[in-house]
């Protein structure tokens, strides 16, 4: 079985019609992760004794004949979500031996499907970061070239997904999380509305913010992921009271008079080459469908960086604060109190979590807040404010989905500011609560995968779907090949 | 910024840096701030009468007396002793 070339209804199909049985879909993947994620380190925790378990499970209510689109279906989950007994690392030794007494929302509801967790993927330390070397256990390979990074910070679920390693997998996404992994491993990703996905057992970072998605090998199966997890949550004050509907109902129809608006800052010269020409490539596919590109533009781009960092590392320091040591997490020494803290906290964290840490606390100080924080929060109510004026005259957006394909290990490491501007393309679309998709629009010279973001208004994310499906349809996907261990 | 600074920092983050480490966290630090310095540039104030608010966020539940979790489950994150978290003496 082509594990790196199967969609979640193909693999429904096969264990409907007992071609293949829950179990053995199960150990096709466990015996794949065994031969491959040595050298992808995509997971940081494989849990073969439980999927084994929920595998049989599901294999009852198949045979039962009342099976969900999920049952049997074998996935990666992010590692900063709460899976109750298996532990949940955020990729940071603070949070080394933590084992959660409660499941997420999301993970709850794959499990009332019966879904398969074949384990917990590894990501950036608390989601800070877009290589995933940030991670304190499994700085994940890219699958495309190993020498390379997956993209952060759901990177190993992106590498999973890309490499065969699960059918599909569960992300968050702070400010591209989801959707820059996807690109630079040649899969699909999805940041979902705010509000369109509970947070509850999410391990919060910036909790304006973030958001679990799903990544897949296509949109359609983004789709059917985003359908079991979305829906209000009365453990979730900020998940929306929206009706959920079908993700997949526009997939198929005509794109014929739908209006695509390419915001000029995007293409600019931050922005690769070979990734520009990709995805104007991409728009001129769409006019062949029947589109009309729009051309607009968004004047307020320049200061995203900075605004998204503020508001991002204000939330994290005092979302972080709860680590002390005390009743979970990495405990430290010290004769005080004060100390223990302090030592539990400089020994927990790694050295990008302190950075925006410090920052965090530095925007929201006495001197400084109005200088930063609000003035953070007056240009989010500025790029709200422009997208809402494209979103008249446009249905949706398309944008490069990160400025360059994936780059070698170590090459920013040691540059935050560097990392920092890398993320220009992804952060307004959380600052002002849009969903996004982005899916492989090309290859460079090199075969690395490039992406493109679909931008849509609140809670459409259906009309991203549909129109990243009808790309997908016309696209040939050359898959990454990760087997032997050495870099490419 | 300077030590005071950091020291400052790092009192409100509750975190240390080594003596060693802090020159090269403080440059850091500074190629972080003067990125986060060109939000100055853009002239506009932070209405909250402007926040986005039309999407029906925070619609609170009714109170409902649900069971807790397990006692000894949430322990074992810990080391605790007769069944009480212990920490250094919080009184100097």
């Amino acid at each position: 079985m082509d594990l790196q070339n199967t969609s979640l209804t193909g693999l429904r199909q096969l264990l409907d019609s007992r071609s293949i049985s829950a179990p053995e879909l199960a150990d096709a993947y466990l015996d794949r992760i065994r031969t491959v994620d040595d050298t992808l380190l995509s997971y940081i925790t494989v849990t073969p004794e439980e999927a084994r378990a929920q595998a049989q499970k599901a294999q009852a209510r198949i045979d039962a004949g009342n099976a969900a689109p999920l049952t049997g279906i074998p996935l990666a989950i992010k590692d900063n979500l709460c899976t109750d007994g298996v532990r949940t690392t955020c990729s940071s030794r603070m949070l080394e031996d933590f084992v959660p007494p409660y499941d997420a929302t999301v993970v709850e509801k794959l499990k009332a499907q019966d879904f398969v967790m074949l384990g917990k993927a590894s990501m950036d330390e608390f989601a800070m970061g877009g290589s995933n070397q940030t991670s304190a256990f499994a700085k994940t390979r890219n699958p495309y070239d190993t020498s390379c990074v997956p993209g952060g910070s759901s990177g190993g679920s992106a590498a999973a997904v890309s490499a065969g390693l699960c059918a599909a997998a569960l992300g968050s996404d702070t400010g591209g999380s989801i959707r820059q992994p996807a690109a630079f491993c040649g899969v699909t990703g999805l940041k979902p509305t705010y509000g369109r996905v509970s947070r509850y057992g999410l391990v919060a970072f910036a909790s304006s913010l973030d958001q679990i998605g799903p990544i897949a090998h296509s949109a359609r199966d983004c789709g059917i992921l985003l359908s079991a997890i979305a829906g209000q949550d009365p453990r979730d004050a900020t998940s929306a009271a929206q009706p959920v509907p079908d993700f997949n109902e526009k997939v198929g129809k005509s794109l014929k008079g739908m209006k695509i608006a390419l915001p000029k800052e995007f293409y600019g010269e931050a922005v690769d080459d070979e990734v520009k020409e990709a995805v104007l490539a991409a728009a001129k596919t769409y006019a062949s469908m029947g589109a009309e590109l729009v051309d607009c533009s968004i004047s307020t781009l320049k200061y995203a960086v900075a605004a998204y960092y503020l508001i991002a590392s204000a939330e994290a320091a005092s979302n972080l604060s709860r680590f002390d040591g005390i009743k979970y997490g990495l405990r430290g020494e010290g004769k005080t109190f004060d100390q223990m803290i302090r030592d539990s906290r400089s020994r927990g964290f790694g050295d990008e979590v302190k950075r925006r840490i410090l920052l965090g606390n530095y925007a929201l100080s006495s001197g400084y807040y109005d200088a930063y924080y609000r003035k953070a929060l007056a240009l989010k109510q500025e790029f709200i404010q422009e997208y809402d004026r494209i979103f008249q005259t446009a249905d949706i957006i398309l944008t490069p989905t990160a400025p360059t394909v994936a780059y070698p290990i170590g090459q920013q490491d040691q540059d935050p500011v560097k990392m920092y501007t890398a993320d220009i393309c992804t952060v307004t679309v959380n600052i002002a609560s849009l969903p996004a998709i982005s899916t492989p629009c090309g290859y460079n010279k090199a075969g690395m995968p490039i992406g493109m973001s679909l931008i849509g208004r609140r809670f459409d994310e259906a009309t991203l779907i549909q129109a990243a499906d009808a790309f997908e349809q016309g696209f040939t996907v050359i898959p990454a090949k990760p087997e032997g261990g050495a870099a490419k | 910024m300077d030590k005071t600074t950091l020291a400052h920092l790092c009192e409100l983050s509750k975190l240390d840096y080594p003596e060693d480490q802090q020159d090269a966290v403080i440059a850091q630090m500074d190629d972080i701030i003067a990125l986060m310095d060109t939000v100055k540039e853009y002239d506009v104030t932070y209405d909250d009468t402007r926040d986005h608010n039309e999407i029906p966020y925070e619609a609170l539940r009714e109170d409902e007396a649900q069971p807790s979790f397990d006692t000894a489950r949430l322990q074992q994150n810990t080391q605790p002793r007769d069944d009480c978290y212990v920490v250094p003496k919080m009184m100097e």
